[in-house]
């Protein structure tokens, strides 16, 4: 029951119902915290104590795409197909992830819909197909339930933004469905330049329903504009630090700090194009956003199964333990790395959950379309 | 001594009306752009529709297939469904008093206990599904619990009656959208089919259908309507054929009335359908030297039965398709009016037994009898991942 209540924590951010948004609501404070692991067993020993409390919530996994390309899986025994399967997911104490719905590169615009509703019903019948192993979840409290029953929980999610057809009914439609996560990237409302008008109105519509904000890749002015804008944490389900390593979906530091103000959160990719070929580099890049924006707004984001070279040593999610040792060594507190693995995505999918509630008081579903606003 | 119509009402109170398909999403979407707020249903909007909570509770409605019908002739129907099913949902979510979310045939058992609207969302042709399995089960978690194989047009894979034929009636793809359907527990709607799709989805159902809104061919040689050898082969399906008011499917005067006036329109470079300022004109002349012929509560009442002789008192019911058809039978104006319906067929000799069957108890036991399909066939089959391409090219 010890899981359950530390989740159940956050009782004190419902009680503040009748603060302003959005600062002061979404401002979590952190659990008290009791350390699970011997501080003089060697870091590995320590790692993997530590994430039996703490869980990994991964950020983002390709397998959706992956699987569409293979006829037959065996997740639940192990697939050597893919990096992602259910032992590899227990052996690296994995206990949450968002699958990626996002469509291959090239796809015409106007079969986008369609082919996020297949998306995301081959990602339910994989999940319904391994239910000894994997349970889909919604929100913080059915993720804490998977967790109760010993299975991985499986957000839906991201999508991107072209998912939406720019109709905010075809937001709510796939909300209803259960994707919980939209990178705000490769549409015409939230380019290069940022959001447009209906781009504003699709943010408020998704702070209303509870859909998070994905924006990695997003461009710097859209990510201005959705940090000012969102009445909920967002995410970036795959950024590193700018500063250490040039990518274009990396962070630079003046970001990271308003991002921090915001309590969102930045999930770092074990991918060595964007942090680094080594489990050094992830540590670096964990210590300096940890050190920008403080423990409580970064995660970590495996981006496995999404064809990109991984970072050696973390070649797919039994790999975690490893990392976490790396961090244990460097004198990250126990309290930081539960924020780190579990923590911090447990407050950003609650606090999404409790500006909707607070937005659903005050605002009708958005009728708003592209052409009304942006033409 | 009771006038049949205050029996007719007495009836509809314990068995209320559970209509196939009404059109009222589509008609927010046309009108309002579902601004919900400018076409409040709570109150009279009949200046412009056919349906409003006021006169469904006056009509005695109990249950309400929602159509989220889209055009097939435009090529995003995916997401329109998708917005249509939106707007139901906050349809319901407005007016949670009156209108009771329904997806099973216990949920709509309920509903009529607690005096509310069941409501059921039902999707009008193939298109909705733009050939994808994935997409239909999408519609299935969305609420949506039947689809209409096709609409106006065929479809890759089903014909329409109202297009030339193609497939032939269902090919092997549109057999596992059926038999899909089949597992999931959604009704297999044939109303819009062809005749040979009719057939063909008969023998591939292991499910009761249901034609949500559509009448008898024998009466009126239409051919939205159902021919005989179909009708006939419901009591072996355990299906429900849903008779619609629709006059140009009901009256054959009205049949005839208006091929002359789309014949008339195209003969002046028009298409049939062209409702622009010089189309309408066009339209308005032909009908002041020919007056349209009026269907009326009879004329329905013929329709069923012919349908109950044919198909039996078990496997009949009641589609009207208001919001979805210009012109509208003499006495079933708009929803408030199936109460003249079932006092016409008390005057017909229609027993209250055979009554409760048309109006409720056959539409419920359909549906619970595809759910009941479905939990045997998911014990045995995983989703089907047949693909258009996997089942219908030439060389499958």
């Amino acid at each position: 029951m010890a899981d359950l209540q530390d989740d159940l924590h956050t009782a004190a951010e419902i009680g503040r119902a009748d603060v302003p948004y959005p600062e002061e609501a979404v401002l979590v404070e952190p659990a008290t915290f009791a350390p699970v692991s011997d501080p003089d067993a060697d870091p590995l020993t320590r790692a993997h104590a530590v994430l039996a409390a703490h869980p990994v919530a991964d950020g983002y996994n390709g397998l959706p795409q992956t699987l569409r390309r293979l006829s037959w899986c065996d997740l639940a025994l192990g697939e050597s197909a893919v990096e992602t399967d259910v032992p590899r997911l227990r052996a690296g104490k994995v206990g949450a992830m968002f699958w990626s719905l996002h469509l291959p590169d090239g796809l015409a615009p106007d079969r986008a819909v369609a082919a996020t509703l297949d998306h995301l019903d081959l990602a339910k019948t994989v999940v319904a197909a391994h239910g000894e192993g994997l349970y889909p979840a919604r929100t913080a409290g059915e993720v804490a339930d998977a967790r109760n029953r010993g299975r991985v929980a499986v957000l839906f999610g991201p999508a991107g933004a072209a998912a939406l057809g720019d109709s905010l009914g075809v937001l709510r439609s796939l909300y209803t469905l259960g994707l919980r996560v939209l990178t705000l990237t490769g549409v015409s409302w939230a380019g290069p330049a940022g959001l447009t008008r209906f781009g504003e109105e699709t943010v408020r519509e998704m702070n209303r329903l509870g859909m998070i904000a994905d924006l990695s890749y997003a461009s710097e002015p859209t990510i201005r504009r959705v940090l000012t804008l969102s009445k909920a944490p967002v995410l970036f389900s795959r950024s590193a630090s700018r500063e250490l390593r040039p990518h274009p979906a990396n962070l630079p530091d003046d970001l990271l700090g308003d991002m921090a103000r915001t309590r969102s959160l930045c999930m770092v990719p074990l991918a060595a194009e964007q942090s680094g070929p080594t489990v050094r580099d992830v540590a670096d890049q964990l210590d300096h956003i940890r050190g920008v924006a403080g423990p409580e707004c970064v995660g970590l984001s495996g981006t496995y199964d999404t064809g990109g070279a991984c970072t050696q040593e973390l070649a797919d999610p039994s790999c975690y333990p490893r990392l976490i040792a790396e961090l244990l060594r460097r004198g990250w507190e126990e309290s930081d790395v539960a924020l780190l693995t579990w923590g911090n995505v447990q407050r950003v999918l609650r606090g999404a959950a409790f500006a909707a509630h607070a937005v659903q008081q005050r605002r009708a579903p958005s009728t708003a379309t592209v052409g009304e606003l942006d033409r | 001594m009771t006038s049949s119509l205050d029996r007719a009402r007495e009836l509809l109170r314990e068995f209320p009306v559970v209509d196939g398909h009404n059109d009222l999403p589509w008609a927010l979407r046309e009108q309002v752009r579902y601004d919900l707020g400018s076409r409040d249903i709570a109150a009279d909007q009949s200046a412009h529709l056919h349906t409003d909570i006021p006169r469904l509770r006056a009509g005695g409605v109990g249950a309400q297939f929602w159509s989220v019908y889209v055009r097939a002739d435009l090529p995003d129907a995916v997401p329109s469904t998708l917005e249509q099913i939106d707007c139901v949902r906050q349809l319901l979510a407005r007016h949670p008093q009156e209108l009771a979310p329904a997806l099973t045939a216990a949920d709509m058992e309920a509903a009529r206990a607690q005096g509310r609207i069941a409501s059921l969302m039902g999707a009008e042709g193939g298109h909705s599904i733009a050939n994808s399995l994935g997409t239909l089960r999408g519609l299935y978690d969305l609420g949506v619990r039947y689809l209409t194989l096709t609409h106006n047009y065929n479809v890759a894979w089903a014909d329409s009656a109202t297009d030339e034929p193609g497939v032939g009636g269902l090919s092997a793809f549109g057999r596992e959208v059926v038999r899909e359907m089949n597992r999931l527990g959604m009704l297999v709607d044939l109303s819009h089919v062809a005749a040979t799709t009719m057939r063909d989805a008969l023998d591939a159902t292991s499910a009761p259908v249901i034609f949500s809104h559509s009448s008898a061919r024998a009466v009126c040689d239409h051919p939205r309507n159902i021919p005989d050898d179909v009708l006939e082969r419901l009591p072996a399906n355990g299906g429900v054929a849903m008779v619609t008011f629709v006059p140009k499917f009901v009256l054959q005067a009205a049949v005839d009335w208006t091929a002359a006036a789309d014949e008339n329109m195209r003969a002046r470079g028009f298409h049939h359908l062209d409702t622009t300022a010089e189309g309408m004109r066009v339209h308005r002349a032909f009908e002041e030297t020919h007056p349209r012929p009026v269907a009326t509560v009879s004329t329905v009442a013929d329709h069923l039965d012919h349908m109950r002789e044919a198909a039996g008192v078990d496997h009949i019911g009641i589609g009207g398709d208001y919001d979805g058809t210009a012109f509208t039978p003499d006495g079933l104006n708009d929803v408030s009016g199936y109460p003249n319906l079932i006092a016409e067929l008390l005057d017909r000799g229609w027993s209250k037994p055979d009554l409760a069957k048309l109006t409720w108890q056959n539409a419920v036991r359909v549906l619970s009898a595809a759910e009941d399909v479905a939990r045997d066939l998911q014990s045995k089959r995983s989703p089907s991942n047949a693909t258009l391409e996997s089942l219908d090219s030439p060389d499958a």
